[in-house]
């Protein structure tokens, strides 16, 4: 596949792995990703190998990422740090993502990388004193208002499906976290089956490929059946129609977001949603809009107010908002300005330029490396290929924009999250 | 790639720094102006960029620029200030599509380049005055980004540690300038000041992209052909000594405590020594290979980060990281021996060596983004000198261990902050 003089190579092992390259020969860095869908929401699930339903702590995910660094011989950050190569990994709702990037000792670190993710080793020890370590983490987060608006936010949209819970649990749940449940989340969810790898920057596809081979053929086929995940039953109806708490902070934050419940899809008709629902953000709400500059003049926002949409299979929702002097003020004109929108307000020219734009910043975009890949493994485990975002984009009509303005923003699955000053 | 800028000067005295590549998808332009840190102009200069990005003659309001940036296939454009030593630098910024990669004409890069030019150079005014509204308006903006550093724990711990060990010395002034001074500045005062900013104080600007040299040259040329009367500015004063250690806490409502130690290393960009600081700090707390991280977070579970960094113009290192409350002695105790530990040589080959790598591994990935390429070649030039990374790369393989111990010695305490709860 070529796009924008960028090639993609993808090959699928006997495992079950599938593994994509994009060479960028003229960069110095090599940035490489190993991704499971496995995230904070997979809370909940059948054991292929033994039938048994589980039900797991609050952050085991985060937790499990934490750990998978451990290995019998030590640390793997201490492997990376030796090779000169930059180590880490993250977890967000939907997935775990294991990362490096590289100069100079590309195929010992893509080596590593194999060998870590699927080497699980855990001692009762160390899962002792992670714990110390995550409940700073936890703690920091605890600390930063906009995360906290942020997870209000959810915990109003929704009543119980497990997106409404921070990634990293809580200091309380990540307690009950022990060693054979770390084993179980790792047997269910760290299947070939369930993985990609991303590898994008100065190095050649068929290299890349051979080293996977080696070393996924000697793991034998391993077969698994799809593994299930049970999520709680969830209304359309949002949990609570605001929260609002005090956190130190010198000045109101506010955050508002729609439910939605056009759900239950993956794919390119998800990206296709996700694309017209952030048009219509950016035509009723982006810098180039009316409503932003009256908000901007009076000072009610300014540049760090921001809004956008997450759509996965399971769980979609928009939010909006930023610091504010008056979050009551804010709310009503926001939510005056999608009433004039829906209203007959939507203009096809502002429409068509926000689609430029979008096209403009896909294409920025392919300056990072981090931003390919990252986006790539996102994309991936929601059943679309990144690539067909310019024609996915391409084919959105102006019709379609209006009908989904009218379905997503229904005020009866609207949502307020605030922080006042103490 | 090896001095990877060509130095040009603009006939008015400007110079331009191209670097022609088609490494990237974009074509940047970045606008330095150079001014001395002072207490008395900080606020007045900081406003500068906010109010000029406002509107201008030909693009007269923010929304007016947004609306053209997203024709232009959503050009990226911005205006800031970066605090770089005891220099304020008011930065301006545009990044535009390569147009090879949309279906249009050859026009983004004259068009990005006229708004570019129209912000900078002719501001909307109302007699001899800045608009009114944009300077009461950003005045106001400009106060809310001064106390947002309050919500932001992380960052506030940084800077109050640094405002604290520079008490008296211009580096002490917060980059945005004060809120008190804000209510007295007029826009009549603010016009006369900018214009003996942008006729006298230094100005570089810098393109990246794939650009013709002599086009780019000749066009801008054109474009900036403001008559000016440069004025030399100061430099930056390196404290050496430390007369006696200090210990600052404040209080807050918070959950974790953020701990800040700031050291005065005596070495700064320029100096010989100065490769050796920088291997001396990714030993200190330069990544997970570090003493910080290896020591406050792995071996003893303390913190989630710990990790230290240089300020290179001011010989400044600072050391961070987020702990429980009651472990506060302790975590001062394991920063102190770390320091110790290097001083006296205690410094094992992994840690030097991987220290070492991954120096060189991040600045050669610093290579394959155009922001860092140009804020690392922009440090040099405030420093006097003009280095490509390549350069920096050769310098820092060169470093002994005998070298980091050396520049050790100069490395001394000066202030302790900590952030406690209430």
């Amino acid at each position: 596949m070529n796009f924008m003089g960028e090639n993609l190579f993808y090959r699928k092992f006997d495992n079950g792995l599938k593994a994509f390259v994009l060479p960028k020969k003229n960069f110095n860095k090599v940035y490489a990703v190993y991704s499971t869908r496995y995230g904070s929401i997979d809370n909940e699930f059948v054991v292929p190998t033994t039938g048994e339903r589980l039900k797991v702590p609050e952050g085991i995910a985060h937790f499990l990422e934490h750990k998978m660094f451990e290995m019998p011989y030590g640390n793997v950050f201490d492997k990376y740090a030796e090779l000169g190569t930059s180590s880490n990994a993250y977890t967000n709702y939907t997935n775990t993502t294991y990362l490096f990037s590289t100069t100079s000792t590309f195929e010992e670190s893509m080596r590593l990388l194999l060998e870590f993710v699927e080497t699980p080793y855990f001692t009762k020890e160390s899962v002792e004193k992670e714990k110390g370590i995550i409940t700073q983490e936890l703690r920091m987060y605890e600390d930063d208002p906009e995360w906290q608006v942020m997870l209000n936010l959810l915990k109003a949209l929704y009543h119980r499906h497990p997106v409404r819970d921070d990634i990293g649990g809580t200091v309380e749940s990540i307690q009950n976290i022990d060693v054979y449940t770390l084993y179980k989340c790792y047997e269910t969810f760290y299947h070939p089956s369930n993985m990609v790898i991303f590898v994008a920057g100065a190095v050649d596809a068929d290299k890349v490929f051979e080293i996977i081979e080696e070393r996924e053929n000697k793991r034998g086929k391993l077969s698994q059946g799809e593994i299930k995940r049970i999520y709680p039953e969830e209304p359309y109806t949002v949990n609570k129609p605001r929260i609002d708490v005090k956190l130190s902070v010198s000045r109101p934050l506010f955050l508002m977001g729609f439910k939605d419940r056009d759900v239950g899809y993956d794919g390119i008709k998800l990206l296709r949603k996700e694309i017209v629902t952030n048009i219509l953000l950016e035509v009723i709400f982006g810098k180039s809009s009316l409503t932003y500059e009256k908000l901007y003049e009076e000072g009610l926002i300014d540049d760090r107010f921001s809004f956008g949409y997450e759509g996965q299979k399971e769980y979609g929702f928009c939010t909006i908002g930023g610091e504010t002097k008056d979050p009551e003020k804010l709310k009503d004109i926001l939510v005056n300005s999608i009433k004039e929108a829906k209203e007959g307000g939507l203009k096809e020219g502002d429409f068509e330029r926000v689609k430029k734009k979008y096209l403009g910043d896909y294409i920025q975009g392919f300056n990072s490396l981090e931003f390919i890949a990252n986006s790539f493994v996102s994309y991936y485990h929601r059943n679309v290929n990144i690539f067909d975002y310019p024609e996915v984009l391409r084919r959105i009509t102006f019709e379609e924009a209006k009908r989904r303005l009218n379905e997503f923003f229904d005020f009866d699955r609207m949502a307020i999250s605030t922080v006042y000053p103490k | 790639m090896n001095r990877l800028f060509q130095r040009k000067t603009l006939d008015n005295g400007i110079n331009l720094y191209i670097c022609s590549t088609d490494k990237f998808k974009t074509v940047t332009v970045c606008a330095f102006i150079h001014q001395n840190l002072d207490k008395s102009t900080a606020t007045k200069t900081a406003l500068l960029p906010f109010v000029l990005k406002r509107g201008s003659l030909n693009f007269p309001s923010s929304r007016y620029i947004s609306l053209y940036l997203e024709e232009l296939y959503g050009a990226d454009f911005g205006a800031d200030i970066i605090k770089k030593g005891e220099r304020q630098i008011i930065q301006f910024f545009i990044e535009m599509v390569n147009p090879r990669y949309t279906a249009s004409q050859n026009k983004i890069l004259d068009e990005g380049l006229m708004l570019f030019k129209d912000i900078i150079l002719n501001p909307l005014t109302e007699g001899h005055a800045f608009k009114k509204d944009f300077v009461e308006q950003e005045k106001d903006v400009l106060k809310r980004n001064i106390e947002a550093l309050f919500n932001d724990k992380f960052n506030y711990a940084i800077e109050r540690c640094f405002q604290e060990m520079c008490k008296g010395e211009p580096f002490s002034v917060y980059k945005y300038g004060s809120v008190s001074d804000l209510p007295e500045i007029k826009s009549e005062d603010l016009y006369d000041f900018y214009k003996i900013v942008i006729k006298s104080r230094p100005m570089d600007i810098f393109v990246l992209g794939e650009v013709d040299e002599g086009q780019i040259y000749e066009k801008l040329n054109n474009l900036f052909s403001n008559e000016r009367r440069e004025e030399k500015i100061a430099g930056t004063v390196v404290v050496k000594e430390v007369e006696r250690e200090k210990f600052v806490e404040e209080k807050q409502d918070v959950n974790q405590g953020k701990l800040s130690l700031g050291f005065r290393t005596g070495t700064r960009y320029g100096d010989e020594d100065f490769y050796a600081l920088m291997v001396f700090n990714s030993i200190f707390g330069g990544g997970p290979h570090s003493k910080l991280f290896q020591n406050v977070r792995e071996k003893e579970g303390l913190a989630y980060y710990a990790f230290s960094r240089l300020e290179k113009s001011k010989g400044l290192m600072l050391a961070s990281c987020g702990i429980d409350f009651d472990n506060l002695e302790k975590t001062i105790d394991i920063v102190k021996k770390q320091v110790d530990d290097i001083k006296e040589g205690r410094i094992s080959d992994y840690e030097f060596e991987s220290s070492k790598k991954y120096l060189v591994n991040s600045l050669k990935e610093a290579e394959d983004s155009p922001a860092m390429i140009i804020s690392l070649y922009l440090d040099g030039i405030i420093n006097g000198i003009e280095e490509s990374i390549q350069e920096i790369i050769e310098k820092i393989q060169t470093v002994t261990k005998e070298d980091v111990v050396k520049v050790a010695q100069k490395v001394k305490l000066d202030t302790i902050y900590f952030l406690n709860k209430r």
